[in-house]
């Protein structure tokens, strides 16, 4: 943080405040309930809930991009090892915000480890998401200390990479394993969920390695850097390609299925705009994004790719917040009786400040981190 | 053990809704959530229309959605099939809500019963506040409220957890019907052990053919409806072209 001394005491005084103001609403929620949510017995689970999912399977994607050094030995990403860990353990701590707060409290979140249901895939996500959490930070502990090639600093790479593999599949099926509900796709809503993986936490950790790098006027140049923005390129460009492929099929079942349950899944009303049957975050947040990687002179750029990943990042929040809500757009059942025969959603100032809570958390520990932590490490010897 | 269902006659069923109010009361249920709900469809054109109404509640499946989602076992099966939710394991995750696909669970968004927690009298100087009425008289959350819930679910289920029917368990576990059983005026409602070949609830599966809410999905449901209301005559015709 050389380039901008004067900026980081503001930067630092911005996420106090984001922090405190998310605090306080935490508190809030807690003395008053979920009343402040505009959720309802229709709309289950609103915007907490949908940024505990983009923020949870980013940090998979950034565990799995560390697993390219980690656990398969490629030696020109170890300069980045250090601090895709890090990121990973940032970001999830940033999701397990958002969830706490979903659940109204954080020793319901500790409780689920103490009276386990293992045939509940929300009791598996808790489960692997918290192993993945220790073992990270452990990872973590190890390389800081120099430890990179032991056998058991080996042992958590690999550990964190299944964890990090399975974890995703585990949010999907949450939505998958629900009978009642056929428009999250059953079980591909699992495979899903590991591909947004992917792309999120590429997209996240080129956005934060280039915003970072123009901040603190650090690795812009040289060989690392440019293995960063060819390869890491390389690979958001495909997994763009890989959910973009995904998501025309999921739209062309979507229209052309005569099931009753999408039927009325049809008469969704987006939360952000559509043109045809295409939402605005999908041809914002990704089709547009993957046009443009697929341009070379916009893909070689440093500011293409800001805005490419950028688009990509925010787009994913965007599509899990739409997935997440038109699945419950309209009631079940004899919920017919008291709600509209469609419910709208636009979250709350409460709901809005729990994703500020949670991202200012996420970029306090990266700033932090940063600061104090020696990400840019690589190994010796 | 015996295995618990309940058959709804939609032929005796007038949709008078005291299944509805009696639930309310023995359960001391809040406004906004509803252990006994019903269906209500409108079909046909006018002038030929004609309304329907089907009670429901929460099914009891054999094979719970709600059950096998639950990440703390908060919902569990009792081992007279009754599904059971225990306030105290609950976290407020909502996966069950979600999960049911019979739209019978609800969530404590807030602390229940908030019209009787104002201090707001309804002519001032004139009556006593809600809040100073369930005072006086003694109540729990409300003036009216029923102690005999206690016991296997909290008497008032807090903000923050999910709740729905639990076929009166309380009443079951002393030999007594669900009270929406007891309470109904038509007798539409048939309560007793699907194990046992010469029960009531048997005798009337094996004699009219029962339908079940969403079976195509496999949950088993332990709530059965037989026949249909529907006194309309219509003239005998081979119909034209």
């Amino acid at each position: 943080m050389n380039g901008n001394k004067s900026l980081y005491p503001i930067w630092l005084g911005v996420l106090g405040i984001a922090i405190l103001a998310g605090a306080v609403a935490g508190a809030f929620i807690f003395m008053q309930g979920h009343i402040l949510f505009n959720a309802n017995d229709v709309l289950i689970w609103t915007l907490p809930l949908g940024v505990y999912i983009f923020l949870a399977l980013s940090s998979s994607g950034l565990t799995l991009l560390s697993a390219l050094p980690l656990v398969f030995g490629i030696k020109k990403y170890e300069p980045f090892a250090k601090r895709l860990v890090f990121l990973a353990i940032a970001t999830l701590c940033g999701g397990f915000v958002s969830i706490g707060l979903e659940l109204g409290s954080i020793f319901n979140m500790i409780y689920i480890m103490l009276s386990p249901n293992l045939s509940s895939p929300i009791w598996w996500m808790g489960a692997i998401y918290s192993v993945e959490l220790a073992v990270l930070a452990l990872k973590f502990w190890k390389m800081h200390t120099g430890d990179y090639h032991s056998g058991f600093s080996k042992l958590l790479g690999t550990a964190s990479f299944v964890l990090a593999l399975i974890a995703p599949l585990m949010i999907g099926s949450v939505f998958g394993l629900t009978e009642s509900r056929a428009t999250y796709f059953g079980p591909v809503m699992s495979i899903y969920c590991l591909l947004m993986a992917v792309l999120s936490g590429t997209a996240l950790f080129i956005l934060y390695s280039l915003v970072v790098g123009r901040v603190t006027g650090a690795a812009s140049s040289g060989e690392c850097a440019a293995v960063l923005y060819d390869e890491f390129t390389l690979i958001l460009t495909y997994a763009a390609g890989i959910v973009t492929a995904f998501t025309l099929l999921k739209i062309v079942i979507e229209s052309s299925t005569t099931i009753p349950a999408f039927l009325v899944y049809h008469k969704f009303e987006h939360l952000f705009g559509s043109i045809g049957v295409f939402g605005t975050e999908v041809i914002l947040g990704l089709f547009l994004p993957f046009v443009l990687l697929l341009i070379p002179s916009v893909r070689g750029t440093a500011g293409g790719r800001i805005l490419a990943s950028a688009l990509i990042f925010v787009g994913s929040l965007a599509r899990h917040m739409e997935i997440l809500l038109a699945g419950q757009s309209h009631p079940v059942g004899p919920k017919a009786e008291q709600f509209p025969q469609y419910v709208r959603y636009v979250p709350s100032g409460w709901e809005l400040l729990v994703l500020v809570f949670a991202l200012a958390v996420m970029l306090l520990l990266y700033t932090l981190g940063e600061r104090y932590l020696k990400l840019n490490e690589a190994p010796t010897g | 053990m015996p295995r618990y269902a309940m058959v709804i006659d939609l032929q005796r069923c007038v949709g008078c809704g005291a299944c509805s109010i009696a639930c309310r009361n023995e359960n001391n249920v809040t406004e906004g959530i509803y252990w006994s709900n019903k269906i209500t469809e409108t079909v046909g054109t006018f002038p030929n229309v004609r309304y329907h109404y089907i009670p429901t509640l929460c099914n009891h499946c054999g094979s719970a959605p709600c059950v096998r989602g639950c990440p703390t076992r908060a919902m569990h099966k009792l081992d007279n099939g009754i599904t059971m939710h225990d306030p105290k394991k609950c976290i407020g995750c909502k996966y069950c809500e979600f999960n049911c696909p019979y739209g019978v669970i609800y969530f404590n968004w807030e602390k229940p019963h908030k019209f009787w927690r104002s201090e707001e009298a309804a002519i001032p100087g004139g009556t006593a506040s809600p809040k100073e009425l369930v005072e006086k008289v003694g109540g729990q959350a409300t003036p009216y409220s029923n102690p005999e819930r206690t016991g296997t679910a909290a008497t008032i289920r807090p903000k923050g957890i999910v709740e729905k029917c639990t076929f009166c368990d309380h009443r079951v576990a002393k030999k007594q019907l669900p009270y929406c059983v007891e309470a109904c005026p038509a007798n539409a409602r048939v309560f007793g052990d699907l194990s046992d070949p010469n029960s009531e609830v048997s005798v009337l599966l094996g004699k009219f053919h029962p339908f079940r809410l969403r079976e195509e999905i496999g949950t088993e449901p332990h709530v059965f409806y037989i026949r249909g209301y529907n006194p309309a005559r219509y003239r005998a015709t081979k119909g034209g072209v």
